[in-house]
Protein backbone atom coordinates (compact mmCIF):
# COMPACT_ATOMS: atom_id res chain seq x y z
CA UNK A 1 0.00 0.00 0.00
CA UNK A 2 1.17 3.26 -0.88
CA UNK A 3 0.44 6.62 1.03
CA UNK A 4 2.05 10.25 -0.17
CA UNK A 5 0.98 13.30 1.90
CA UNK A 6 0.19 16.06 -0.30
CA UNK A 7 1.39 19.59 0.83
CA UNK A 8 -1.56 21.87 1.07
CA UNK A 9 0.00 24.73 2.70
CA UNK A 10 -0.13 27.09 -0.61
CA UNK A 11 -3.92 26.42 -0.41
CA UNK A 12 -4.70 27.38 3.19
CA UNK A 13 -7.03 30.29 3.53
CA UNK A 14 -8.24 29.83 7.32
CA UNK A 15 -6.53 29.60 10.46
CA UNK A 16 -8.47 27.30 12.76
CA UNK A 17 -5.61 25.99 14.97
CA UNK A 18 -4.61 28.63 17.82
CA UNK A 19 -1.96 28.45 20.05
CA UNK A 20 -2.76 29.88 23.52
CA UNK A 21 -2.07 32.88 24.59
CA UNK A 22 -2.61 34.32 21.02
CA UNK A 23 -4.88 36.65 19.14
CA UNK A 24 -5.06 37.90 15.83
CA UNK A 25 -6.63 36.42 12.32
CA UNK A 26 -7.82 33.80 13.73
CA UNK A 27 -11.10 32.08 13.27
CA UNK A 28 -12.17 28.55 11.79
CA UNK A 29 -16.39 29.06 11.86
CA UNK A 30 -17.89 32.12 11.24
CA UNK A 31 -18.20 33.15 14.63
CA UNK A 32 -14.40 32.91 15.23
CA UNK A 33 -14.00 29.73 17.49
CA UNK A 34 -10.95 28.01 17.01
CA UNK A 35 -9.11 24.51 17.83
CA UNK A 36 -6.21 24.68 21.05
CA UNK A 37 -3.77 23.65 19.01
CA UNK A 38 -1.78 22.94 22.01
CA UNK A 39 -4.50 19.72 22.46
CA UNK A 40 -3.66 18.42 18.62
CA UNK A 41 -0.38 17.04 17.07
CA UNK A 42 2.47 19.56 17.01
CA UNK A 43 2.18 22.04 13.84
CA UNK A 44 4.00 20.26 11.05
CA UNK A 45 4.45 16.88 12.33
CA UNK A 46 3.44 13.49 10.99
CA UNK A 47 0.28 12.57 12.51
CA UNK A 48 -1.39 8.83 11.88
CA UNK A 49 -5.29 8.66 11.74
CA UNK A 50 -6.83 5.20 11.38
CA UNK A 51 -3.43 3.82 9.39
CA UNK A 52 -3.00 6.75 7.59
CA UNK A 53 -0.29 9.09 7.45
CA UNK A 54 -1.19 13.19 7.65
CA UNK A 55 1.02 16.10 7.37
CA UNK A 56 -0.64 18.16 10.11
CA UNK A 57 -0.48 21.39 9.27
CA UNK A 58 2.57 24.41 10.38
CA UNK A 59 1.28 26.71 12.47
CA UNK A 60 1.70 30.12 9.65
CA UNK A 61 0.31 33.25 9.65
CA UNK A 62 -1.37 32.16 6.12
CA UNK A 63 -3.35 29.45 7.45
CA UNK A 64 -3.92 25.87 8.56
CA UNK A 65 -6.86 25.06 7.05
CA UNK A 66 -8.58 24.82 3.27
CA UNK A 67 -12.12 26.34 3.07
CA UNK A 68 -13.24 25.14 0.63
CA UNK A 69 -13.73 26.84 -2.67
CA UNK A 70 -13.18 25.10 -5.56
CA UNK A 71 -9.31 24.75 -4.99
CA UNK A 72 -7.58 22.88 -7.36
CA UNK A 73 -4.86 20.28 -5.65
CA UNK A 74 -2.55 19.26 -8.14
CA UNK A 75 -1.27 15.22 -7.31
CA UNK A 76 1.06 13.47 -8.22
CA UNK A 77 1.13 10.65 -11.13
CA UNK A 78 -0.46 7.55 -9.77
CA UNK A 79 -2.94 5.19 -9.80
CA UNK A 80 -5.05 5.67 -6.63
CA UNK A 81 -7.56 4.49 -4.76
CA UNK A 82 -8.54 6.93 -2.25
CA UNK A 83 -8.15 10.44 -1.26
CA UNK A 84 -8.06 10.65 2.97
CA UNK A 85 -8.38 13.85 4.35
CA UNK A 86 -8.80 15.18 7.39
CA UNK A 87 -11.62 18.03 7.52
CA UNK A 88 -14.61 19.19 9.23
CA UNK A 89 -17.85 21.17 8.59
CA UNK A 90 -19.59 24.21 9.85
CA UNK A 91 -22.80 21.84 10.33
CA UNK A 92 -22.95 18.64 8.52
CA UNK A 93 -22.63 19.18 4.28
CA UNK A 94 -22.21 16.73 1.41
CA UNK A 95 -20.59 18.03 -2.19
CA UNK A 96 -18.90 16.76 -4.91
CA UNK A 97 -15.34 17.11 -5.63
CA UNK A 98 -13.98 17.02 -9.10
CA UNK A 99 -11.58 14.64 -10.41
CA UNK A 100 -9.04 14.97 -13.14
CA UNK A 101 -7.16 12.50 -14.91
CA UNK A 102 -4.03 13.34 -16.88
CA UNK A 103 -6.10 12.38 -20.36
CA UNK A 104 -8.42 15.06 -19.63
CA UNK A 105 -11.38 13.23 -18.10
CA UNK A 106 -13.27 14.39 -15.16
CA UNK A 107 -15.01 12.32 -12.92
CA UNK A 108 -17.44 13.56 -9.73
CA UNK A 109 -17.66 11.81 -6.77
CA UNK A 110 -18.52 12.75 -2.97
CA UNK A 111 -17.35 14.28 0.04
CA UNK A 112 -19.68 13.98 3.10
CA UNK A 113 -18.28 15.76 6.07
CA UNK A 114 -19.25 15.51 9.97
CA UNK A 115 -19.74 18.69 11.88
CA UNK A 116 -16.85 20.10 14.17
CA UNK A 117 -19.07 21.35 16.81
CA UNK A 118 -19.22 19.80 19.90
CA UNK A 119 -21.62 17.60 21.18
CA UNK A 120 -22.76 16.86 17.64
CA UNK A 121 -22.17 13.07 16.43
CA UNK A 122 -20.71 12.12 13.17
CA UNK A 123 -22.74 11.91 10.48
CA UNK A 124 -20.93 9.86 7.33
CA UNK A 125 -19.67 7.29 9.81
CA UNK A 126 -16.07 9.43 9.49
CA UNK A 127 -13.37 8.14 12.05
CA UNK A 128 -12.73 10.55 14.57
CA UNK A 129 -9.47 11.99 14.05
CA UNK A 130 -9.29 14.40 17.14
CA UNK A 131 -11.47 15.62 19.99
CA UNK A 132 -9.96 18.46 21.92
CA UNK A 133 -10.87 18.95 25.11
CA UNK A 134 -11.75 22.98 25.10
CA UNK A 135 -12.85 24.93 22.12
CA UNK A 136 -11.12 28.49 22.17
CA UNK A 137 -13.85 31.99 21.85
CA UNK A 138 -11.96 35.29 20.60
CA UNK A 139 -11.66 36.26 24.53
CA UNK A 140 -11.83 32.78 26.07
CA UNK A 141 -11.00 29.16 25.90
CA UNK A 142 -13.97 27.04 26.71
CA UNK A 143 -13.47 23.84 28.64
CA UNK A 144 -15.25 20.62 28.39
CA UNK A 145 -16.47 21.78 24.99
CA UNK A 146 -14.92 19.41 22.58
CA UNK A 147 -15.00 20.01 19.20
CA UNK A 148 -14.02 17.59 16.38
CA UNK A 149 -12.07 16.90 13.41
CA UNK A 150 -13.12 13.71 11.19
CA UNK A 151 -11.16 11.83 8.77
CA UNK A 152 -13.00 11.72 5.62
CA UNK A 153 -12.44 9.33 2.16
CA UNK A 154 -13.12 9.65 -1.44
CA UNK A 155 -12.85 6.71 -3.41
CA UNK A 156 -11.58 6.90 -6.79
CA UNK A 157 -13.86 4.81 -8.39
CA UNK A 158 -12.64 4.74 -12.32
CA UNK A 159 -8.84 3.49 -11.99
CA UNK A 160 -6.34 5.98 -13.99
CA UNK A 161 -3.71 8.35 -13.70
CA UNK A 162 -5.31 11.28 -11.49
CA UNK A 163 -3.74 14.41 -11.84
CA UNK A 164 -5.82 16.97 -9.54
CA UNK A 165 -8.90 17.13 -7.16
CA UNK A 166 -11.16 20.00 -7.69
CA UNK A 167 -13.01 20.70 -3.71
CA UNK A 168 -15.87 21.54 -3.53
CA UNK A 169 -17.09 25.67 -3.54
CA UNK A 170 -18.68 24.79 -0.24
CA UNK A 171 -16.72 27.14 2.23
CA UNK A 172 -18.78 25.02 5.15
CA UNK A 173 -16.33 22.48 4.29
CA UNK A 174 -12.87 22.71 5.84
CA UNK A 175 -9.72 20.48 4.87
CA UNK A 176 -6.51 20.09 6.88
CA UNK A 177 -4.67 17.48 5.35
CA UNK A 178 -4.83 15.22 2.25
CA UNK A 179 -3.42 12.04 1.74
CA UNK A 180 -3.08 9.30 -1.19
CA UNK A 181 -3.02 6.19 -1.04
CA UNK A 182 -3.13 3.24 -3.88
CA UNK A 183 -4.09 0.28 -2.38
CA UNK A 184 -2.50 -2.64 -4.89
CA UNK A 185 -3.90 -5.43 -2.76
CA UNK A 186 -7.45 -4.70 -2.59
CA UNK A 187 -7.66 -3.56 -6.34
CA UNK A 188 -6.59 -6.85 -7.00
CA UNK A 189 -9.05 -7.89 -5.74
CA UNK A 190 -11.83 -6.51 -7.18
CA UNK B 1 -42.09 27.51 47.00
CA UNK B 2 -40.29 24.73 45.00
CA UNK B 3 -41.11 23.78 41.77
CA UNK B 4 -38.72 21.27 39.93
CA UNK B 5 -38.25 19.41 36.53
CA UNK B 6 -40.31 16.31 35.77
CA UNK B 7 -37.69 13.85 33.95
CA UNK B 8 -37.77 14.58 30.73
CA UNK B 9 -35.60 12.95 27.70
CA UNK B 10 -32.87 15.39 26.86
CA UNK B 11 -33.34 16.03 23.13
CA UNK B 12 -31.52 17.87 20.19
CA UNK B 13 -31.06 17.78 16.71
CA UNK B 14 -27.78 18.43 15.46
CA UNK B 15 -29.00 20.60 12.53
CA UNK B 16 -31.19 22.85 14.61
CA UNK B 17 -30.70 25.66 17.28
CA UNK B 18 -32.43 26.80 20.36
CA UNK B 19 -36.29 27.34 18.58
CA UNK B 20 -35.80 23.32 17.87
CA UNK B 21 -33.96 22.32 21.09
CA UNK B 22 -36.13 24.43 22.99
CA UNK B 23 -39.25 23.55 21.47
CA UNK B 24 -38.27 19.68 22.46
CA UNK B 25 -37.96 20.41 25.70
CA UNK B 26 -41.04 21.87 25.85
CA UNK B 27 -42.93 19.19 23.90
CA UNK B 28 -41.03 16.27 25.71
CA UNK B 29 -41.90 17.42 28.82
CA UNK B 30 -45.82 17.27 27.61
CA UNK B 31 -45.02 13.67 26.37
CA UNK B 32 -44.90 14.28 22.66
CA UNK B 33 -42.34 12.59 20.71
CA UNK B 34 -39.78 15.97 19.34
CA UNK B 35 -38.87 13.95 16.40
CA UNK B 36 -42.24 13.23 15.22
CA UNK B 37 -43.98 16.86 16.19
CA UNK B 38 -41.22 18.65 14.76
CA UNK B 39 -40.09 17.02 11.66
CA UNK B 40 -43.62 16.07 10.18
CA UNK B 41 -43.96 19.33 8.24
CA UNK B 42 -41.67 20.60 6.20
CA UNK B 43 -42.00 23.49 3.75
CA UNK B 44 -41.48 27.54 2.84
CA UNK B 45 -43.03 30.42 3.89
CA UNK B 46 -41.88 33.66 4.36
CA UNK B 47 -42.85 37.10 4.63
CA UNK B 48 -40.67 39.66 2.70
CA UNK B 49 -39.23 42.45 5.36
CA UNK B 50 -40.26 40.45 8.20
CA UNK B 51 -36.35 38.64 9.05
CA UNK B 52 -35.17 39.62 12.73
CA UNK B 53 -32.48 39.41 14.52
CA UNK B 54 -33.44 36.49 16.81
CA UNK B 55 -31.72 32.96 17.25
CA UNK B 56 -35.45 31.69 17.39
CA UNK B 57 -36.66 33.33 14.06
CA UNK B 58 -38.87 31.08 12.07
CA UNK B 59 -40.02 32.78 8.59
CA UNK B 60 -43.84 32.84 8.05
CA UNK B 61 -44.83 32.49 11.74
CA UNK B 62 -44.46 35.37 13.68
CA UNK B 63 -46.90 35.26 16.75
CA UNK B 64 -47.58 31.63 16.60
CA UNK B 65 -43.83 30.30 16.51
CA UNK B 66 -44.97 26.37 17.33
CA UNK B 67 -48.00 25.76 15.00
CA UNK B 68 -45.66 26.87 12.65
CA UNK B 69 -42.66 24.29 13.77
CA UNK B 70 -45.41 21.58 14.39
CA UNK B 71 -48.09 22.13 11.53
CA UNK B 72 -49.88 18.34 11.57
CA UNK B 73 -49.78 18.83 15.75
CA UNK B 74 -52.36 20.50 17.99
CA UNK B 75 -49.71 22.83 19.10
CA UNK B 76 -49.27 26.40 19.04
CA UNK B 77 -47.72 29.27 21.11
CA UNK B 78 -48.36 32.65 22.11
CA UNK B 79 -45.77 35.69 22.94
CA UNK B 80 -46.32 37.65 25.93
CA UNK B 81 -44.73 40.96 26.49
CA UNK B 82 -44.72 41.58 30.12
CA UNK B 83 -44.06 45.30 30.75
CA UNK B 84 -40.67 45.14 32.75
CA UNK B 85 -38.79 42.31 34.21
CA UNK B 86 -40.21 42.01 37.47
CA UNK B 87 -43.70 41.34 36.01
CA UNK B 88 -41.67 38.95 33.43
CA UNK B 89 -40.69 36.74 36.22
CA UNK B 90 -43.81 37.25 37.65
CA UNK B 91 -46.25 35.61 34.79
CA UNK B 92 -43.28 33.12 33.90
CA UNK B 93 -43.95 32.19 37.74
CA UNK B 94 -47.33 32.18 37.53
CA UNK B 95 -46.69 29.77 34.71
CA UNK B 96 -44.68 27.15 36.48
CA UNK B 97 -46.22 27.20 39.88
CA UNK B 98 -49.61 25.74 38.00
CA UNK B 99 -47.21 23.31 36.52
CA UNK B 100 -45.88 24.50 32.71
CA UNK B 101 -42.84 24.73 31.68
CA UNK B 102 -42.55 27.72 29.67
CA UNK B 103 -39.94 29.55 27.07
CA UNK B 104 -38.13 32.50 27.54
CA UNK B 105 -35.82 34.89 25.08
CA UNK B 106 -32.52 35.30 27.24
CA UNK B 107 -29.44 36.74 25.85
CA UNK B 108 -26.79 34.68 26.20
CA UNK B 109 -24.28 37.45 27.75
CA UNK B 110 -25.32 37.19 30.85
CA UNK B 111 -26.41 33.53 31.19
CA UNK B 112 -23.26 31.98 32.92
CA UNK B 113 -23.52 28.46 31.52
CA UNK B 114 -23.19 30.07 27.70
CA UNK B 115 -20.03 30.47 26.26
CA UNK B 116 -21.12 33.74 25.37
CA UNK B 117 -21.20 34.29 29.44
CA UNK B 118 -19.96 38.68 29.71
CA UNK B 119 -18.63 38.37 26.12
CA UNK B 120 -21.24 38.37 23.23
CA UNK B 121 -24.66 39.37 23.68
CA UNK B 122 -27.44 37.74 21.37
CA UNK B 123 -31.12 36.59 21.21
CA UNK B 124 -31.50 33.02 22.55
CA UNK B 125 -34.13 31.00 23.53
CA UNK B 126 -34.17 28.26 26.10
CA UNK B 127 -37.18 26.36 28.53
CA UNK B 128 -37.41 27.28 31.95
CA UNK B 129 -39.11 24.30 33.89
CA UNK B 130 -38.56 25.26 37.74
CA UNK B 131 -37.83 27.31 40.49
CA UNK B 132 -36.88 27.95 44.48
CA UNK B 133 -38.06 31.23 46.21
CA UNK B 134 -35.97 30.08 49.01
CA UNK B 135 -32.54 29.84 47.05
CA UNK B 136 -33.44 32.30 44.29
CA UNK B 137 -32.53 30.00 41.27
CA UNK B 138 -34.61 28.45 38.63
CA UNK B 139 -34.28 25.23 36.91
CA UNK B 140 -32.96 25.84 33.06
CA UNK B 141 -33.20 23.40 29.89
CA UNK B 142 -31.21 24.34 27.07
CA UNK B 143 -29.69 21.64 24.78
CA UNK B 144 -27.72 24.14 22.31
CA UNK B 145 -23.65 22.87 23.25
CA UNK B 146 -22.63 23.50 25.61
CA UNK B 147 -26.09 21.72 27.02
CA UNK B 148 -27.11 22.86 30.54
CA UNK B 149 -29.56 21.51 32.39
CA UNK B 150 -29.53 22.91 36.15
CA UNK B 151 -30.44 25.43 38.08
CA UNK B 152 -28.68 29.58 37.46
CA UNK B 153 -29.52 32.58 39.52
CA UNK B 154 -32.51 34.20 39.10
CA UNK B 155 -31.08 37.49 39.06
CA UNK B 156 -28.95 36.35 36.20
CA UNK B 157 -32.17 35.26 34.17
CA UNK B 158 -34.03 38.31 35.05
CA UNK B 159 -30.61 40.24 33.22
CA UNK B 160 -30.35 37.79 30.72
CA UNK B 161 -34.39 38.81 30.17
CA UNK B 162 -34.37 42.59 30.22
CA UNK B 163 -31.16 42.87 28.20
CA UNK B 164 -31.34 45.55 25.63
CA UNK B 165 -28.73 43.02 23.71
CA UNK B 166 -26.49 45.83 22.16
CA UNK B 167 -24.32 45.61 19.30
CA UNK B 168 -20.64 45.86 21.40
CA UNK B 169 -18.28 44.40 19.12
CA UNK B 170 -17.20 43.02 16.10
CA UNK B 171 -18.66 39.28 17.16
CA UNK B 172 -22.04 40.09 18.16
CA UNK B 173 -23.16 38.95 14.49
CA UNK B 174 -26.63 38.36 13.05
CA UNK B 175 -28.91 38.23 16.84
CA UNK B 176 -28.00 41.69 18.51
CA UNK B 177 -29.25 45.18 18.60
CA UNK B 178 -32.80 43.99 19.23
CA UNK B 179 -33.58 44.33 22.86
CA UNK B 180 -34.97 41.01 24.61
CA UNK B 181 -38.05 42.82 26.22
CA UNK B 182 -38.70 39.72 28.89
CA UNK B 183 -40.92 37.68 26.18
CA UNK B 184 -41.97 34.41 26.69
CA UNK B 185 -43.74 31.80 25.20
CA UNK B 186 -46.79 30.08 26.77
CA UNK B 187 -47.15 26.70 24.88
CA UNK B 188 -50.39 24.88 24.51
CA UNK B 189 -51.25 21.24 23.18
CA UNK B 190 -54.35 20.25 22.41
CA UNK B 191 -55.95 16.62 23.20
CA UNK B 192 -56.29 15.22 19.90
CA UNK B 193 -52.41 14.57 19.01
CA UNK B 194 -52.25 12.30 15.75
CA UNK B 195 -51.00 8.76 16.05
CA UNK B 196 -47.54 8.42 14.10
CA UNK B 197 -48.85 5.50 11.92
CA UNK B 198 -48.56 4.80 8.09
CA UNK B 199 -51.37 7.02 6.95
CA UNK B 200 -50.30 9.42 9.13
CA UNK B 201 -47.06 9.78 7.01
CA UNK B 202 -48.66 9.32 3.96
CA UNK B 203 -50.63 12.43 4.40
CA UNK B 204 -48.12 14.25 6.07
CA UNK B 205 -45.73 13.52 2.52
CA UNK B 206 -48.72 13.89 0.33
CA UNK B 207 -49.90 17.42 2.32
CA UNK B 208 -46.10 18.90 2.63
CA UNK B 209 -45.35 18.20 -0.98
CA UNK B 210 -48.83 20.22 -1.95
CA UNK B 211 -47.90 22.95 -0.31
CA UNK B 212 -44.49 22.71 -2.55
CA UNK B 213 -46.01 22.76 -5.54
CA UNK B 214 -48.77 24.99 -4.67
CA UNK B 215 -46.45 28.12 -4.06
CA UNK B 216 -46.51 31.84 -4.23
CA UNK B 217 -44.40 34.31 -5.06
CA UNK B 218 -46.50 37.74 -2.81
CA UNK B 219 -47.24 39.33 -0.95
CA UNK B 220 -46.25 35.82 0.86
CA UNK B 221 -43.67 33.68 -0.42
CA UNK B 222 -44.65 29.97 -0.32
CA UNK B 223 -43.52 26.97 -1.63
CA UNK B 224 -41.29 25.78 -4.22
CA UNK B 225 -42.24 29.28 -6.58
CA UNK B 226 -41.73 31.52 -3.43
CA UNK B 227 -38.24 29.43 -2.45
CA UNK B 228 -37.16 29.70 -5.66
CA UNK B 229 -38.18 34.10 -5.66
CA UNK B 230 -37.14 34.28 -1.95
CA UNK B 231 -33.04 32.80 -3.57
CA UNK B 232 -33.49 34.57 -6.83
CA UNK B 233 -33.55 38.23 -5.28
CA UNK B 234 -31.20 37.29 -2.35
CA UNK B 235 -28.52 36.41 -4.63
CA UNK B 236 -29.35 38.94 -7.28
CA UNK B 237 -29.49 41.78 -4.88
CA UNK B 238 -26.56 40.24 -2.87
CA UNK B 239 -23.75 42.33 -4.34
CA UNK B 240 -25.80 45.50 -4.09
CA UNK B 241 -27.44 45.29 -0.25
CA UNK B 242 -25.59 44.52 2.54
CA UNK B 243 -28.63 43.20 4.52
CA UNK B 244 -28.76 40.28 2.38
CA UNK B 245 -25.53 38.67 3.84
CA UNK B 246 -28.18 38.45 7.19
CA UNK B 247 -31.25 37.62 5.26
CA UNK B 248 -29.72 34.76 3.78
CA UNK B 249 -28.50 33.35 7.01
CA UNK B 250 -30.73 33.99 9.42
CA UNK B 251 -33.59 32.25 6.85
CA UNK B 252 -31.54 29.64 6.11
CA UNK B 253 -30.94 28.85 9.40
CA UNK B 254 -34.57 27.47 10.41
CA UNK B 255 -34.98 26.04 6.50
CA UNK B 256 -31.39 23.98 7.49
CA UNK B 257 -33.02 22.71 10.68
CA UNK B 258 -36.35 22.10 9.41
CA UNK B 259 -35.23 20.04 5.79
CA UNK B 260 -32.72 17.86 8.41
CA UNK B 261 -35.90 16.85 10.89
CA UNK B 262 -37.77 16.16 8.42
CA UNK B 263 -34.89 14.04 6.91
CA UNK B 264 -34.41 12.03 9.87
CA UNK B 265 -38.35 12.54 10.30
CA UNK B 266 -38.54 10.32 7.12
CA UNK B 267 -35.88 7.90 7.89
CA UNK B 268 -37.66 6.79 11.07
CA UNK B 269 -40.82 6.31 9.51
CA UNK B 270 -38.87 3.99 7.06
CA UNK B 271 -37.45 1.45 9.56
CA UNK B 272 -40.90 1.86 11.99
CA UNK B 273 -42.87 0.60 9.05
CA UNK B 274 -40.63 -1.06 6.88
CA UNK B 275 -40.93 1.67 3.58
CA UNK B 276 -37.59 1.80 1.99
CA UNK B 277 -38.89 4.66 -0.23
CA UNK B 278 -39.25 6.62 3.41
CA UNK B 279 -36.26 6.10 3.98
CA UNK B 280 -34.74 6.86 0.59
CA UNK B 281 -36.44 9.82 0.33
CA UNK B 282 -35.90 11.13 3.83
CA UNK B 283 -31.99 10.62 2.07
CA UNK B 284 -32.81 13.03 -0.39
CA UNK B 285 -34.51 15.69 1.89
CA UNK B 286 -31.15 15.64 3.93
CA UNK B 287 -29.11 16.64 0.51
CA UNK B 288 -31.24 19.48 0.29
CA UNK B 289 -30.60 20.43 4.16
CA UNK B 290 -26.65 19.58 2.84
CA UNK B 291 -26.90 22.84 0.63
CA UNK B 292 -28.66 25.08 3.15
CA UNK B 293 -25.41 24.67 5.36
CA UNK B 294 -23.22 25.42 2.23
CA UNK B 295 -25.71 28.36 1.63
CA UNK B 296 -25.96 29.89 4.85
CA UNK B 297 -22.00 30.01 5.21
CA UNK B 298 -21.39 30.88 1.61
CA UNK B 299 -23.81 33.82 2.56
CA UNK B 300 -22.01 34.61 5.88
CA UNK B 301 -17.99 34.16 4.82
CA UNK B 302 -18.89 37.14 1.79
CA UNK B 303 -19.48 39.89 4.22
CA UNK B 304 -16.32 41.76 2.68
CA UNK B 305 -16.73 41.04 -0.86
CA UNK B 306 -19.93 40.50 -1.78
CA UNK B 307 -19.44 41.24 -5.10
CA UNK B 308 -17.22 38.20 -5.64
CA UNK B 309 -19.47 35.77 -3.79
CA UNK B 310 -22.29 35.97 -6.68
CA UNK B 311 -21.75 33.66 -9.28
CA UNK B 312 -21.04 30.91 -6.07
CA UNK B 313 -24.05 31.93 -4.44
CA UNK B 314 -25.71 31.50 -7.64
CA UNK B 315 -24.53 28.01 -8.42
CA UNK B 316 -25.31 26.71 -5.08
CA UNK B 317 -29.19 28.07 -4.61
CA UNK B 318 -29.30 26.91 -8.55
CA UNK B 319 -28.21 23.32 -6.74
CA UNK B 320 -30.39 23.46 -3.98
CA UNK B 321 -33.71 24.19 -5.99
CA UNK B 322 -32.51 21.35 -8.33
CA UNK B 323 -32.13 18.96 -5.83
CA UNK B 324 -35.82 20.58 -3.93
CA UNK B 325 -37.64 19.54 -7.09
CA UNK B 326 -35.95 16.45 -7.62
CA UNK B 327 -36.89 15.53 -4.27
CA UNK B 328 -40.73 16.89 -4.89
CA UNK B 329 -41.30 14.50 -7.98
CA UNK B 330 -40.03 11.21 -5.33
CA UNK B 331 -42.52 12.98 -2.90
CA UNK B 332 -45.68 12.42 -5.39
CA UNK B 333 -44.91 9.38 -6.26
CA UNK B 334 -44.57 8.44 -2.32
CA UNK B 335 -48.10 10.16 -1.53
CA UNK B 336 -49.43 8.72 -4.59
Amino acid sequence: MRKVRIDLSGFFTNRGLQPPGTTGDYGFNIWSNTFPAEELPPAGTVADVAGVPFSFPPDAATGDNIRCRGQVIALPAGDWDWIYLIGAAERRTEDQVELRYRDGSVRPAWLRMSDFWPETPVRFGEPLAFRTRSMRYPRHTHQNHAPALWQQRIGIAEPGNLSAVRLPDNPAMHVFALTLVADEEARCAR
Amino acid sequence: MRVEPAPAPFWRHDLTHCLHTTAGALLAARGLDPLETLGAGWGFRFVPGEVRREEYYFPGHDEDLFAGLAPYHPVSSRWHRPADADQGWQQVRDALANGVSVAVAADNFHLPFRPAYRDVHTNHLMAIEGFDDETGEVFVNDPVPPSFRGTIPLTALMAARDSGNPIAHDRDLFFTANPIGNRWLEVTIGADVPEVDEAFVARVVGSNAAGWLDGTTGPVLTGLAGLRHFLDAAVEGFAEHPESVDEVFVVGGPMLAVAGLHADFLDRAGVRFGDVRLRELGRAVDRVAHHWSALRIAAATAREDRVAAVPGLRQRTAALLGDQEAVLQRMSLVAA
